[in-house]
């Protein structure tokens, strides 16, 4: 190595990356172990904000909140759903195991609402989760939020569209969600506070639809004509 | 026995000048509005006097305030006052307009003796801004008649009671105006003398109804008084000389009112969770606005800033005169039961509520829902939303008993517009609703579409094909 490395690193002007300390900060696992293990093996950031992009639903980004879901409501937590664009599936929730006394569905009718609304859920020590919708949001809103989520110490991931995967964002952590084979979710780690990203992962998650993924798909013959296209 | 009386020169102009935030020059003006019958410190510091024409008052202080004598308005805040002497006293009477009559010989012992009890009401009416003379004899009359006299003293020995009723000049002794006169003729100018005439001579020469009036005062005679009753119900009102225009002007007298609604909650040792706040307009009908939190409370902070919240969101329609806010609904209270001994463990119960009545005091109650399976076999009414309410109540239903659904229900069946790419389970058919009109005869897949969502899709009797819901 050069004298000139060598006087850089003695003089602790240059930072490695390898010698890194694991991060510490508070964490819920997912329930995944594949993506846990992605994640430095801790999970979802507590007192942090974390977005999900995805394009669409149904490609099972719920499903991969469900461990969280069901382990804090049976914990006595709230989990807050702050402008679902669907109505969440009471009977769905329900066979997961989560407890919907303490779920509860917010609609806010404007921006400043929903803003308002999800500072107060994230302050809230009674809060154990919370998923929103936010639609198009500034940085310096994300940033705002993200003071709030300090504030708290509970989880928050925004569900986001995939387009906004090229605009930055203060949040902790953020995945981009997307259909795999075999109705497998495909999740790439687009930024990890405290850590490098670029891992990727992918989840069997066929348990949502009770499909068993090794079992070729039983192809039902419609009756197709009458539907022209 | 022993009474106090508490005689309050100006009541009325207490009542407004708590409420208002500055201090201004007021007056009260009698019904027909030509004369001042009370004029307040401020206003007496500028040459406004009882009894002066309201036009001289107004000439000299352009500024000043003035309100008019109203009897049942004077009626209903001299009410207020017995609420918090309630407090201190069981036996109270109203004497209107403007005194209250309270049994104060039961309450020597547990105040340990009359001069701590006339202490703590002497700091309680200075604590609330009021100005009351008080007056204490063996009898109600006596009571009133030094209090009216603005010469009470704190003592319980009847004979210095007497004494002081002697010096008393027959004008101030409140006989009627007739009576008054021929006791005049008769050559009688303290209360002293006319209490030295013999009794048969009294009823005689001047009438039973006087002598009555001066055993009741000596306490020869029984007076007896009925005991008032405070109403199971929490009002208080504020009137504003000049109107409100914004809600931030109201938030000082709303803060000394839920403060006392707080205390009196605190000493109902009861809760509550809905407040009724009207707010009076001059020329449009009064605004009425419901508070509501989402479990009881006591705190006054707690209700501010959920009053704050709502007016934050709904501005004030018109200038506002007139504030009341009353309470009707009381609620047992609980015991926080999250605390542990040393209150480091915050409760969460009562955050929870904290949080919630907040959310629906700025989005609105309906924004708020909680969801919950149906026993229905149609998937639009298979779950329910419903307002959000604690309970602590465990499902029994066996959850892995439900069938296989999907984590999104879209709003309504949308249309199917492309070709699945995969088809996995189906069909399972859900026929029903024939008892209710609400017909459904459907058979649902499960499909992945080409963009790789998983979909619940369902062909109805028309051959229609529909997505109704995604595997999230």
């Amino acid at each position: 190595m050069s004298e000139l490395i060598n006087t850089l690193i003695q003089d602790a002007r240059v930072w490695q990356g390898q010698r890194h300390i694991k991060s510490t900060q508070p964490a819920e696992p997912t329930g995944y172990q594949a993506l846990d293990n992605q994640l430095g093996g801790i999970g979802w950031p507590r007192g942090a904000l974390s977005e999900c992009l995805l394009d669409a639903p149904g490609i099972g980004e719920l499903t991969l909140l469900m461990p969280l879901m069901q382990r804090l409501s049976q914990a006595g937590k709230t989990v807050f759903w702050l402008n679902p664009p669907h109505t969440p599936y009471a009977p769905a929730l329900a066979r997961g195991d989560i407890d919907l006394n303490q779920v509860i569905m917010v609609h806010t009718e404007d921006k400043g609402d929903f803003l308002w609304t999800l500072e107060n859920c994230l302050r809230s020590p009674v809060t154990g989760l919370v998923m929103a919708w936010p639609g198009k949001l500034a940085a310096r809103e994300i940033r705002r939020l993200q003071l709030a989520a300090e504030a708290g110490s509970n989880v928050c991931v925004l569900f986001r569209e995939r387009r906004y995967a090229e605009q930055n964002s203060p949040a902790a952590l953020r995945l981009e969600l997307e259909p795999g084979e075999q109705q497998s979710l495909n999740i790439n780690v687009l930024k990890r506070r405290g850590s490098w990203p670029g891992q990727h992962c992918s989840l069997a998650i066929t348990h949502r639809a009770n499909l068993l993924h090794h079992e070729a798909p039983r192809v039902v013959q419609g009756p197709w004509p009458t539907l022209a296209r | 026995m022993l009474w106090l009386y508490l005689h309050f020169p100006h009541l009325l102009l207490d009542h407004i000048r708590r409420s208002s935030e500055k201090a201004s020059a007021l007056v009260i003006v009698e019904d027909s509005g030509q004369k001042v019958i009370q004029a307040c410190p401020a206003a007496r510091d500028l040459g406004v006097g009882a009894g002066m024409r309201l036009k001289t008052a107004v000439s000299l202080v352009p500024e000043l305030g003035i309100i008019r004598a109203d009897q049942q308005q004077e009626a209903r805040i001299l009410e207020d006052q017995a609420r918090w002497l309630y407090r201190y006293a069981a036996h109270i009477v109203l004497v209107p307009p403007n005194g209250l009559l309270a049994e104060i010989g039961s309450l020597q012992r547990l105040y340990g003796g009359l001069p701590a009890v006339w202490q703590t009401l002497e700091e309680v009416l200075q604590e609330r801004r009021l100005t009351a003379w008080p007056g204490i004899g063996h009898t109600p009359l006596a009571a009133r008649l030094i209090a009216r006299s603005g010469k009470g003293t704190c003592t319980s020995d009847k004979g210095h009671t007497l004494q002081v009723l002697g010096q008393m000049p027959l004008l101030a002794a409140e006989f009627d105006e007739r009576t008054c006169t021929r006791l005049q003729r008769l050559g009688l100018n303290t209360l002293a003398e006319v209490f030295r005439l013999p009794p048969a001579d009294m009823a005689r020469r001047l009438s039973p109804e006087t002598l009555a009036y001066i055993q009741k005062i000596q306490g020869s005679r029984p007076d007896p008084q009925a005991p008032w009753q405070p109403p199971h119900y929490f009002r208080q009102q504020a009137d504003f000389v000049q109107d409100i225009e914004q809600s931030q002007g109201l938030l000082f007298p709303l803060q000394r009112i839920l403060s006392e609604l707080e205390r009196d909650l605190c000493w109902r040792q009861q809760d509550t969770d809905c407040l009724l706040l009207v707010l009076g307009h001059r020329h449009a009908e009064p605004t009425r606005l419901r508070i509501r939190t989402s479990g009881p409370e006591h705190r006054a902070e707690a209700f501010l800033s959920l009053i704050r919240l709502r007016f934050e969101q709904q501005p004030l329609q018109a200038p506002v005169i007139l504030l009341r806010l009353t309470v009707k609904r009381f609620l047992g209270r609980e015991a926080p039961s999250g605390q542990d001994l040393l209150g480091e463990s915050q409760d969460l119960n009562e955050a929870w509520h904290t949080l919630l009545s907040r959310l629906q005091a700025r989005l609105g109650e309906n924004a708020l829902k909680q969801l919950a399976p149906q026993a229905d076999h149609r998937p639009e009414r298979a779950w329910s939303a419903s307002e959000v309410r604690r309970t602590q109540h465990v499902l029994t239903t066996a959850a892995s008993h439900l069938p296989q659904r999907p984590l999104w229900l879209l709003q309504g069946p949308q249309p199917l517009t492309e070709i699945p790419q995969v088809w996995f389970t189906g069909p399972e058919r859900i026929s029903g609703g024939w008892w209710d009109g609400q017909r459904v005869h459907r058979d649902y897949y499960i499909a992945q579409l080409n963009n790789g969502q998983l979909a619940w899709v369902f062909r109805d009797v028309r051959e229609g094909w529909f997505v109704h819901g995604w595997f999230g």
